[in-house]
């Protein structure tokens, strides 16, 4: 008799148990799980459910380099995980995570030669090398950046390089722990191509992602995580709009949040599926408004969802346009000592109470117009005002008083030995009371919920809540601006939710929020007036409530839209 | 950003050579130099091999340029120091202006000199003239353990990249206010949150370089290839041997003299 032939499944998980060494709870809880090849599996989850270890598990990183005790069986690609090391396990397996800048080698200088590097271990002949290299140089669009110095290169870039590295290793599966996070919107097709791509010649993929939007998109299957063990799996419709992901704060994709909204407005057919796609919420709610056209002759555009920012449903009175202005920039231009014309001729005024969105492309000069919000950078021509006073009579210090700046990388900025100290930091630099630091401390302690970890080190959290903890110790300072620099970047949508809420009660109490992102449907849902730049100056300046066709096609072009505008850009 | 270190590139004679060959002519002119007992060696090596390679090479103004640069103050207060004070019974003397130097000064001045012009110039042409990550391929086909070039290439890299880093810090910490514009205890009282961030993120980038390595197969078992071809003609293999012989011989022949004199 002939044996059942079973299919080979390239990620085959048995009741999968691990905790790290000297953990208490364990951070994969029973799991199991089988991804047959060619299968693009995605893994979502809260900051903290066990995505990044899931990955570590199935490339061998957990349990040979971060040790600790793990039961069940984990087979990838035919090995045991746990019985072979991972300098063999990387000829079968390969993992891409977030943080591209430490996951370059730092032993070639060009990014050809990056590329090429893990072939040269696994001792490829070189003609073969050599086509793998440029293979995987076009599939992720790097071809021209090929003479480059990696550590030359944009955090999007080096994510590409990072992931074209792993490709060209030609394994048959793949672990990409957060590959978007650096990536602005364009890139993130790209990606989403390259990977659909590499699904089609059979490879396999588990994706551990919080941009639950790209993963509609993308996946063929989602495992919901929460706490270590699988809260929900099957095919992206279904998982995506489980009630559950929503009661253990995973959340849905924007499109199902907005056809359900639209549901419950009756926008939507209540036996309609909820979509995850926008296609999908366009198709929905172009069939329920002619339905309705054909019931009351209604007009199509006044069934679109609701488009506005939420804040303008909130009832927030609108800005007063003479209020107090906190920075006033003149005509400022700013040219590096490079000979880079930086900012060529900016003027903008953020006044009291106001919520700006700063988009544009990579090298449009977002960073360096937030350099001189604080005084960081001063113009080489035109002046900034920080509280009244130019910033070339002042130190950056004391424009600290005004302007609080979270950067991106908030591993520049956490220092001390646990987060309260961490928060108190700032405070304590503009000589407050101590009355008045501790209150300050205590209040942005609780506006990011972070009263469980104030005595932990800000290192031992998940990078998604050192965030946080980053943004709480500027928040602590009480200026008037805070600025916020790509502030969703690896956050969940918990964490989001909180942000949301942080700036709305912020504007209420007229402080101003100034937020650099790519998000742009954060950015609408959350902000009032959007500046976009291009080429070192300011092509756009609006609230977002009063775009007009040709100012939505600008944006567009540059940075994308929010789904809400697009619904109504395309209906149009 | 110059990340390639000292490295120049152009199209001379020393760039097409292979980097052990560079390598061995570096240890055989260092070694000349100190073997070779006639005065000014130093001298004679510097104007007749250094400089002329230096010049084909296509980098004689910055080979001059770094190695002066780099050497001056030394040589001048050689000169001074030795000139003025050297102790000798040669009553000879050279006015200069004011100054009366001794001659037998002068002439140690010079040979020692010379000789330090050329112990730095050797190295100094070798890393003008070959890229780093060449060189450490060279060496680990040679026989230096892989990991001892990788350490040496990521340091190459990394020190630009920890310097950016340190920018990042500052401007972070001056956006909480911290003084750094202001007097000495200030800046004292400033330096905790501008180093540690520093510190713990290096830590913290050491363990992730690790799992990139581990993830590029760095360890894996088996032979390594390698993406660039190193050109080894067999005139260089040759002309490698006759350095060593060379070098060889001009030890030997220096333990001999020594005993014999």
């Amino acid at each position: 008799m002939n044996a059942v032939l079973q299919p080979y499944t390239p990620i085959a998980l048995r009741n999968v148990t691990f905790t790290y060494a000297g953990a208490t709870e364990p951070a994969l809880r029973d799991v199991t799980l089988a991804v047959p090849a060619g299968q693009i599996c995605a893994v979502i989850g809260r900051a903290g459910a066990g995505k990044s270890t899931l990955c570590a598990l199935c490339t061998g990183f957990v349990p040979h380099f971060f040790r600790g005790r793990l039961s069940g069986d984990a087979v990838v690609d035919g090995l045991s995980i746990a019985s072979h090391p991972i300098a063999e396990l990387v000829r079968h397996v390969a993992l891409v995570s977030g943080n591209a800048f430490s996951q370059i080698s730092g032993a070639r200088f060009t990014v050809y030669d990056e590329v090429a590097f893990g072939l040269e271990n696994l001792g490829v002949p070189r003609p073969e090398m050599i086509e793998r290299v440029e293979w995987a140089l076009r599939a992720l669009g790097i071809d021209h950046l090929r003479d480059r110095s990696p550590y030359d290169l944009s955090g999007g870039q080096q994510q590409r390089i990072v992931i074209a590295a792993a490709l060209a290793m030609r394994p048959p599966v793949l672990a990409l722990d957060e590959p978007t996070s650096q990536l602005d919107p364009p890139a993130m097709a790209e990606l989403a191509d390259v990977l659909r791509a590499l699904s089609r010649q059979g490879i396999t993929m588990l994706v551990a992602e919080h941009r639950l939007e790209w993963i509609a998109d993308l996946a063929e299957r989602v495992v919901a995580l929460d706490r270590g063990a699988i809260l929900a799996d099957g095919a992206p419709a279904d998982v995506l709009t489980d009630p559950r992901l929503c009661e253990h704060g995973i959340g849905w994709p924007r499109p199902a949040q907005m056809a359900a909204r639209a549901r419950a407005e009756g926008r939507w057919a209540p036996d309609r599926p909820l979509p995850i796609t926008v296609a999908g919420l366009a198709a929905g709610l172009r069939a329920a408004a002619s339905d309705q056209d054909s019931v009351n002759g209604q007009d199509n555009a006044s069934c679109l969802p609701a488009m506005r920012p939420q804040n303008e449903l909130d009832g927030v009175s609108p800005i007063d346009r003479d209020a107090e202005p906190i920075v006033t920039l003149d005509e400022v231009r700013f040219t590096y000592p490079t000979g880079v014309a930086a900012l060529r001729g900016v003027s903008l005024t953020v006044r009291r109470g106001e919520r700006i969105a700063l988009v544009g492309r990579n090298g449009a000069g977002k960073s360096t117009l937030v350099r001189h919000l604080n005084g960081l950078l001063r113009p080489s021509q035109g002046r900034t005002l920080v509280g009244g006073v130019d910033t070339r009579t002042t130190t950056v210090a004391r424009c600290a008083r005004h302007v609080g700046v979270v950067f991106q990388d908030v591993r520049n900025q956490l220092f001390a030995r646990t987060v309260r100290d961490e928060i108190r930091f700032g405070p304590r630099n503009l000589g407050f009371t101590p009355e008045k630091v501790h209150a300050l401390v205590e209040a942005a302690i609780d506006a990011l919920d972070l009263r469980d970890v104030v005595d932990e080190h800000p290192y031992d959290l998940p990078p998604a809540r050192r965030r946080l903890v980053a943004i709480a110790a500027v928040l602590a300072m009480d200026t008037a601006l805070l600025v916020l620099d790509e502030p969703t970047a690896g956050l969940d949508n918990a964490s989001i939710g909180l942000l949301m809420r942080l700036i709305d009660d912020l504007a209420a109490r007229q402080r101003s929020v100034l937020v650099v992102s790519h998000d742009l449907d954060f950015c609408y849902e959350t902000l009032d007036r959007v500046v976009l730049m291009r080429d070192g100056q300011i092509a756009l300046d609006r609230r977002f409530a009063e775009l007009d066709d040709a100012e939505m096609e600008a944006l567009d072009e540059d940075v994308g839209l929010p789904i809400a505008l697009r619904l109504r850009y395309v209906s149009m | 950003m110059q990340r390639t270190g000292l490295f120049i590139e152009r199209a001379g004679f020393l760039q097409r050579l292979n980097p052990l060959t560079k390598v061995t002519g570096v240890l055989l002119l260092i070694g000349a130099t100190f073997l070779l007992p006639a005065p000014l060696t130093g001298a004679a090596l510097l104007a007749g091999v250094l400089l002329p390679l230096a010049f084909v090479s296509l980098i004689g103004r910055r080979f001059l340029d770094i190695l002066l640069k780099t050497l001056l103050p030394a040589l001048i207060s050689l000169v001074l120091v030795q000139g003025l004070f050297f102790p000798t019974s040669d009553p000879t003397t050279v006015a200069v202006g004011p100054l009366l130097f001794r001659r037998a000064g002068l002439q140690f001045a010079l040979n020692t000199g010379s000789r330090l012009l050329v112990v730095a110039g050797a190295p100094l042409l070798l890393f003008q003239t070959t890229h780093p990550g060449t060189l450490v391929q060279g060496l680990i086909q040679s026989g230096m353990p892989r990991s001892i070039g990788y350490i040496l290439l990521v340091a190459l890299q990394l020190i630009p990249a920890i310097s950016e880093r340190a920018v990042g810090v500052a401007e972070a910490q001056r956006a909480r206010g911290l003084e750094t514009e202001g007097n000495v205890l200030q800046r004292i009282r400033g330096v905790l949150p501008l180093i540690s961030p520093l510190i713990v993120g290096a830590l913290v980038e050491a363990e992730a370089r690790a799992i990139a390595i581990e993830a590029r197969a760095f360890n894996a078992p088996g032979p390594k290839t390698w993406l660039r071809d190193i050109p080894d003609p067999r005139a260089e293999y040759a002309a490698r041997i006759m350095m060593l012989a060379a070098l060889g011989a001009l030890i030997v022949w220096r333990i001999a003299w020594f005993f014999s004199g």
